[in-house]
């Protein structure tokens, strides 16, 4: 399995701010899909409570294999990757999970749709529907809880994603993605506004990007990955208080962790991807 | 609602439907006349190729008049229909079955291909010696020859949704139970109705089948009698009887599978949202 060394994400080097109770724990966490197909290699890290942290890096270097090792999603090879103490032994349906696509179910309403782990759950009470109604405006989607996904944007589809993952209730929050396949401007606002809504100590937000200024804008820490094998290579705290406006991307001290997180990556950039 | 979405879904229930009706009727009334002319001039034999005014005669004597036709339209009818379900709870469950054990999928294959590879219409004699001239080997046919569609159709529909569908679901705590029902069955649905149409067409012609082998009676074997007595006008009339039933059956068919799609659908969709919204709004009070 090769003998590459890891650097160690350690809590003392992300606990410089929040409660330090680490929530998610990873130790020489390895996932081998083939002999040769290596896609995360004794990853390191430990996430503290109440922490927005980015995991950046380019295409295919083993961020998303992380985000579902955490989950549960998929078994690690070796290692060991825990979530509040507890080994991860497949999902629970105690964190919550958004993708690139907004995987909305297409026959049912927005407010449907969100409703839905409440629905995996058990039953639905008018309190939940309540809720439910509350996170797609809290979103921004009033006057849309009945419409079908197909009868809103890209950029509104998200949203419905985000106000479900609200509903989940969980307090770990896993996004691959989220906002990849938007435009520019969409996933700036969007981006702004998954501040305002998981910004708090409650929750745990683990991001999974390949964009670096996006990375940097929303995240307490970034750990940066770098790939074949995927390894976590560094790890770089985003001093900015909350919250946070999109102006703070052009200053210089923006600028200065942006050039940081591509000394790291270095080799590994080849085009306008990151 | 908009042409473009109608035309899109090829159901097209509205928009210019009767522009297109007269167009079809104005072809069909120059088709007839000619087909008329060219027996009045001896061009076509009269004894093989009825006019058609002595077959819209024949269709006033077998359904008004003689009224013989209705006994085994009904037959027809129940063979057909039953055929079809039967073919397609076989179908479906094979197709559910195969999706659910991978083993049991690749348990069927051989015999699939082996299946499909049978002219299914073929094996009509054997069931008619099997199972007699009544109606058990006309739905036996029916149901051999139109359970292939609703098959393939659910295994491929069923695992036709996307992976990060299924992550999600999961990410939940789904159960396979609850995967099943709430992301697999809707998701294969359009295929489904998609099957079920074909299915319905297939069943009648497979009752049809049978019946020209033997029967007593049904309108496989009224058509039969028709030809071979060289009564052309009825067996004519026979035919166009049935045409228009296949038409009316798929037509049915279609409607039931439009309306149960309507997230696919535009102008459906905003009905529907109206409806959900105002349940939602008695249920809340």
């Amino acid at each position: 399995m090769g003998s590459a060394t890891s650097v160690d994400v350690t809590p003392a080097e992300m606990g410089a701010s929040g409660s330090g109770e680490v929530v998610i724990e990873a130790r020489n966490l390895t996932k081998a899909f083939t002999e040769t197909v290596i896609a995360v290699q004794n990853a390191n890290f430990s996430i503290p409570r109440g922490s927005f942290v980015s995991l950046v890096g380019p295409s295919g270097c083993g961020k998303s294999t992380i985000l579902r090792l955490v989950s549960g999603l998929i078994d690690k090879t070796a290692g060991s990757v825990a979530v509040h103490g507890n080994e991860v032994n497949g999902p629970t349906g105690e964190i919550g999970m958004m993708f690139q696509k907004a995987v909305l179910l297409e026959w049912r309403t927005a407010v449907e749709n969100v409703l839905l782990p409440t629905e995996i759950r058990g039953t639905i009470t008018n309190e939940d529907k309540r809720k439910a109604m509350d996170y797609l405006h809290l979103v921004g989607l009033k006057d849309f809880e009945f419409s079908f996904p197909r009868q809103l944007s890209g950029g509104m589809q998200q949203r419905v994603a985000l106000a479900r993952l609200l509903q989940t209730g969980a307090d770990i929050l896993l996004l691959d993605e989220p906002f990849g396949a938007l435009d520019e401007f969409t996933r700036e606002r969007l981006n702004v506004e998954l501040l305002r809504i998981v910004d708090g100590p409650e929750k745990t937000t683990l991001f999974v990007t390949h964009n670096i200024t996006e990375a940097i804008f929303l995240a307490d820490y970034v750990m940066v990955m770098t790939p074949r094998p995927g390894q976590l290579a560094k790890v770089i705290r985003v001093p900015f208080p909350r919250p946070r406006e999109i102006e703070i991307e052009v200053t210089p001290e923006f600028q200065q962790l942006v050039a940081e997180v591509r000394e790291v990556l270095g080799e590994f950039i080849t085009g306008d991807d990151l | 609602m908009s042409v473009e979405a109608s035309t899109r879904l090829g159901t097209g229930y509205t928009g210019s439907l009767s522009a297109a009706l007269v167009k079809h009727l104005i072809i069909f009334a120059v088709f007839l006349t000619i087909w008329e002319m060219a027996n009045r001039t001896g061009i076509a034999d009269p004894l093989l190729m009825p006019r058609p005014t002595d077959i819209v005669q024949s269709i006033w004597r077998i359904y008004v008049t003689q009224g013989n036709v209705w006994l085994h339209l009904w037959i027809t009818f129940q063979e057909a229909m039953l055929g079809c379900a039967a073919g397609i709870v076989i179908g479906v469950s094979l197709g559910v079955a195969a999706v659910l054990s991978d083993s049991f999928r690749d348990f069927l294959k051989p015999y699939v291909i082996l299946i499909e590879c049978t002219p299914r219409i073929a094996v009509g004699p054997i069931f008619v010696a099997w199972m007699g001239f009544g109606m058990g080997s006309k739905i036996a046919l029916a149901a051999l020859v139109c359970f292939f569609a609703p098959f393939v159709n659910t295994m491929t529909g069923l695992l036709g949704f996307d992976e990060e569908s299924e992550e999600l679901f999961r990410s939940m705590g789904a159960t396979r139970r609850q995967i099943f029902w709430r992301l697999m069955i809707p998701t294969a649905a359009p295929a489904m109705g998609a099957s079920f149409k074909l299915a319905v067409g297939a069943a009648f012609g497979g009752a049809l089948v049978a019946e020209f082998i033997s029967a007593q009676n049904g309108m496989g074997i009224l058509m039969a009698r028709y030809t071979m007595s060289l009564n052309m006008p009825s067996a004519f009339a026979g035919l166009l009887s049935i045409t228009l039933y296949g038409f009316i059956l798929f037509r049915m068919t279609e409607y039931l599978d439009y309306r149960a799609l309507y997230w696919r659908d535009d102008d459906l969709m905003a009905k529907k949202s109206l409806k959900r919204k105002a349940k939602w709004e008695r249920t809340m009070g």
